[in-house]
């Protein structure tokens, strides 16, 4: 598994934990927008929205582009894969870990029952 | 608006053979954790814990290609019920991460279940649906970028 910085997993993990945020990350997915036309799908203010793109971007999941007068929007989606790779690892890990635990207790109870002859 | 913390949070559960009390006990215990905290690749596990609510533990997994220091805090200790620590290691994000062991003990098994969460203690989670939605939709997208950039 890869080193991350983290920070910035901790930024990626935030910034989806909001139920917008995902929204407008599924909204990006599908094609690049503009700021306006992402705000005109949701029942929010243009000033919210802007709020919870920047913290998209800060979380690197999002990138801005000025093209003249319009700022548009597109998803990077290789800090999410980090995010889903911790999960990936974790999940794997403990689950190991568990199999291991099993594994010392069937040790610990054969253990003594194997000593009546020394 | 919803707002329903869905962080993302590992779950993994196990039926064990054994009480909550001899599987609980393995937990605080530097020579079982030794055993059974040693992932393939590592030679051997080397390990200090301080039992009590607030107390340190360190997990170091010594590999050949060097070693790997895991590091928390005891948050809670009820005995054969549950046990929650924060964890930081190399691959966790820094004191943020924290896990729950907890025992269910039925008909001379116990199911222990490790809940592993990436957020801040204080950011309670609830579920986590929203979040394996968003990964399912974006992991295919990532695929293609990683296909076009190995390509270039």
């Amino acid at each position: 598994m890869g080193e991350y910085r983290n920070d910035r997993l901790d930024a990626v993990l935030g910034a989806v934990a909001d139920s917008t945020r995902r929204a407008i990350l599924a909204r990006l997915s599908l094609a690049d927008a503009r700021v306006t036309e992402v705000a005109a799908d949701f029942p929010i203010s243009l000033n919210s929205v802007s709020k919870h793109v920047r913290m998209l971007e800060r979380a690197g999941l999002v990138r801005r582009t000025v093209q003249g007068r319009d700022h548009v929007l597109s998803l990077d989606a290789a800090p999410l894969a980090d995010a889903a790779k911790w999960i990936a690892y974790y999940r794997r890990f403990w689950d190991e870990r568990l199999k291991a635990l099993e594994q010392l207790m069937k040790q610990k109870h054969q253990r003594p029952k194997k000593r009546k002859q020394p | 608006m919803n707002d329903v913390q869905n962080a993302p949070k590992v779950v993994v559960r196990r039926e064990i053979r054994a009480t909550a009390e001899e599987l609980f006990d393995a937990w605080l215990d530097p020579a079982s954790l030794a055993v059974f905290m040693r992932p393939g690749g590592t030679e051997r596990t080397t390990v200090k814990v301080d039992p009590r609510v607030g107390g340190a533990f360190e997990i170091h997994m010594h590999m050949e290609s060097g070693t790997v220091p895991h590091k928390g805090r005891y948050l809670e200790i009820d005995r054969a019920r549950r046990l929650v620590f924060t964890w930081n290691s190399p691959y966790a994000g820094d004191n943020d991460s924290r896990v729950t062991v907890e025992f269910r003990s039925a008909r001379g098994k116990t199911e222990v279940v490790i809940t592993h969460e990436g957020l801040p203690a204080d950011q309670q989670v609830s579920h986590n649906g929203g979040w394996s939605d968003i990964l399912v939709l974006l992991e295919a997208n990532y695929a293609e970028m990683r296909a076009s950039a190995a390509t270039t």
